[in-house]
This record gives C-alpha cells, structure tokens and sequence, in this order.
C-alpha cells in the first residue's frame, strides 16, 4: 500500500512537471511571438488583427486559420499573392516573403497568431513547422 | 469638500471656461519666409512672404488633372507613399482612413496621396488600391506622376525627404509624415503618419484651421 501511494506520488509529481513544461515553452513561445508579431506583421495586420479594409485581411478568421493550418507557415516564409477569402471578403493584394525568419521564429510567431484575435489552436511545435515547411507549393 | 476646497474649485472652472472661450488658436506657419515692401494707398507697408507649394499637376486615380487650382479654397493633407510598400505605409493609410473618415464629405476637405514608385503605380493600380481602400475618388486623390517630379515636390515643397534605397524594405524610403496645407497653400502642420497620438493632433488642428476661415 505504501509502495502504491508513493508510486502514484511519483506519477503524479512527473504529470504535473510535464504539463507544466508544456505550459511554460506555450507561455514563452506566445510571449516571444507577441514581439515578432510587432516586428513583422503588426504594419499590415494591426495590432488587433483587424487588417486594413480590402487590401490586407483580417487574422480573425478563425475558421479559415484553422483549416489553413499547415498552410501557415509557407504563407509566411514565402508570403502570398492569391485571391483569398477571408470572414467572406475577398482579397487578392500582395503579401511580402519574411524569408529572414527561421523554423523557431515560425513556431513562435504562429504560436501567437493562432491563440489570440479570437483564435485558439494552441501550440506551434517547430518540428511541425518543418514539417509543413517541406510541403510548400 | 470644505468651503475653500469649493471655492477653489468655482474659480477652476472658471478659469477653464475663460481660457477656452478667449483661445483663439491658430496653427504655426511653416516654412521660409521673407519680408517684402509694398505701396497699399501709396503708403510702403512691410508684408512677409511665405513659403508656399509649387504648382503642380497630377493625374489622379479616375484620369482626372488634379493641379493647385484644383485644390483653391480648400485644405488638405498629403502624403507620399506606393501600394506594394511593406513597412510603414499600411500603417500610414490606417491613420489616414481614420482622419478621413473624421472629414467625410467636407467639401473644405481634400486629402492627397502622391505615389513615388509610378512604375508599378500605375493609374488602374491607384484606382483598385483606392476603392479597396474604400475611399471617394473625390475627396482623396491618389496622385500619379512622373518620378522626378514627385521626388522634387517631396524635397523641395514638403521638406519631407523620399528618395530611393534599395537597400530599405519595399526599395524606397520616406518619411512617412502627413503635412497639412492650408488654403493659401502654405504647411501649416507636419504629422508622424505612423503615430497615433500625432494623427489624433492632426485631426484637432485640421480643426482649428477650419476655424480660421469662419466668417466671424
Ligand atoms: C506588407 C503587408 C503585410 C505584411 C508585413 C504581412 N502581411 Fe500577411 N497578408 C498581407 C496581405 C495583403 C494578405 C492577403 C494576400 C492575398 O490576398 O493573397 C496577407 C495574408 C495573410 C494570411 C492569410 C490570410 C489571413 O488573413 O488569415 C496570414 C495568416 C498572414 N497574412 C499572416 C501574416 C504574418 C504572421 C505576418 C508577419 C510575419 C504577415 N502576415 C505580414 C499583407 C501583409
């Protein structure tokens, strides 16, 4: 009995270490991508995501960031020139390449545009960033 | 409150009201100046010269020549700018559609957004960049012309230096200011376009010039 308890001690301490990891890298990464954020995309997107009229979408759109998510990471690195629809409005402006920011920046950045202007994903990993970067068209 | 308290506060009230009601401010006038002597009534008076904006004309987003007398007994902003430029202008644009939407249908109103990269910038590309900016082709024009010409305007008239690096993001750098021209054609205010707080004072003083031209 005792060896149980202190078994399930252990357990319990190694979850609670683990998911407090886990909220710690979210916490960092979200905090570290809030700046990118600034650095890189505040000009266009605005500091609440809201885009600017016609020409630049709105990063509100949780639905089509959600369905886009492995998209995310080519349309950053390599920007975009499509006609896209976003919260049913179309858009078909120019974004510019960021080629300058690295897998971890991605993971950061998307970490931190995924989880706030109403979006809620939760964490980048950048071995998912990698991943994705590989499949871009 | 005790009745010194009250007293004191009266008196600031007060003292608000009569500094509001007595203020009548007016903006500085920018530029170079230079005193002239002229006869009024065969009497030499001494009147100052100033600086003012050079004649231009433009072509604006529907074809139309927009030059200085297409802008008499008017005031207006302008700014220098090009649709593909990734730093600073989406910015400028926001604060400018915010100022505009301020001004809305005030015929006193012009505002004018003269691009420097006319290579890309073409008439059609101006047109589509302003109606998906939203804005009425005849309140804000969006001014094409030739790039010397525009480049010689921003140095000489508005003080305000766009020239070309391309080693900056978007190939060209400027300075990203809005300036405010009263109706003799003088700069009456020059703005951090990217500066919230600036544009806020832009829209305060845009205010105050109106102002002057009341008949009292
Ligand atoms: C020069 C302005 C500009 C900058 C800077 C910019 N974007 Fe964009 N962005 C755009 C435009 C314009 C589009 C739409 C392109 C189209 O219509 O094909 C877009 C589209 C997007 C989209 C897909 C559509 C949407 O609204 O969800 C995402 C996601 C995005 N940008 C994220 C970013 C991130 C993250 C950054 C910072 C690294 C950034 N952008 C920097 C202008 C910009």
């Amino acid at each position: 009995m005792l060896y149980f308890s202190f078994t399930l001690l252990v357990i319990a301490i190694l979850l609670t270490a683990c998911v407090n990891e886990e909220k710690v890298k979210y916490t960092r990464y979200f905090t570290d991508g809030a700046q990118l954020y600034k650095t890189n995309c505040q000009n266009c997107h605005g500091a609440n995501g809201d885009g600017l009229a016609q020409l630049i979408p709105p990063l509100t759109d949780t639905s089509f960031l959600r369905k886009n998510r492995s998209q995310l990471a080519c349309i950053v690195t390599y920007g975009i020139a499509d006609t896209i629809k976003i919260n049913g409005q179309t858009y078909n402006f120019k974004m510019p390449a960021n080629t300058n920011l690295v897998p971890i920046d991605l993971a950061k950045l998307l970490t931190y545009v995924t989880n706030s202007f109403g979006n809620k994903q939760g964490l980048y990993d950048v071995s998912e960033i990698e991943n994705h970067l590989k499949k871009c068209r | 409150m005790t009745f010194k308290q009250k007293i004191f506060f009266v008196l600031t009230i007060c003292a608000v009201f009569v500094s509001c009601s007595s203020s009548n401010k007016k903006l500085p006038i920018y530029g170079e100046r230079e005193a002239i002597k002229k006869m009024i009534n065969g009497v030499e008076v001494v009147d100052t010269l100033y600086q003012t904006i050079p004649k231009f004309s433009f072509l604006n987003q529907d074809s139309v020549v927009i030059n200085n007398d297409s802008l008499n007994n008017k005031i207006y902003v302008a700014d220098f700018f090009f649709t593909s430029c990734p730093s600073i202008c989406p910015i400028m644009k926001k604060q400018m559609l915010r100022v505009y939407e301020k001004f809305k249908g005030n015929t006193e109103v012009k505002f004018l957004s003269h691009t420097i990269d006319p290579k890309h910038d073409s008439i059609p590309v101006l047109k589509n960049f302003s109606n998906k900016l939203g804005v009425n082709s005849m309140q804000w024009y969006f001014l094409f012309g030739d790039k010397e010409t525009v480049y010689n305007l921003a140095k000489t008239a508005y003080m305000s230096t766009s020239y070309e690096d391309k080693a900056a993001p978007g190939g060209i750098v400027h300075s990203g200011y809005f300036l405010l021209v009263d109706k003799n054609k003088r700069i009456r205010g020059a703005y951090d376009g990217t500066n919230e707080g600036q544009v806020n004072q832009l829209i305060d003083d845009m205010q105050v010039l109106l102002n002057e031209y009341q008949t009292k």
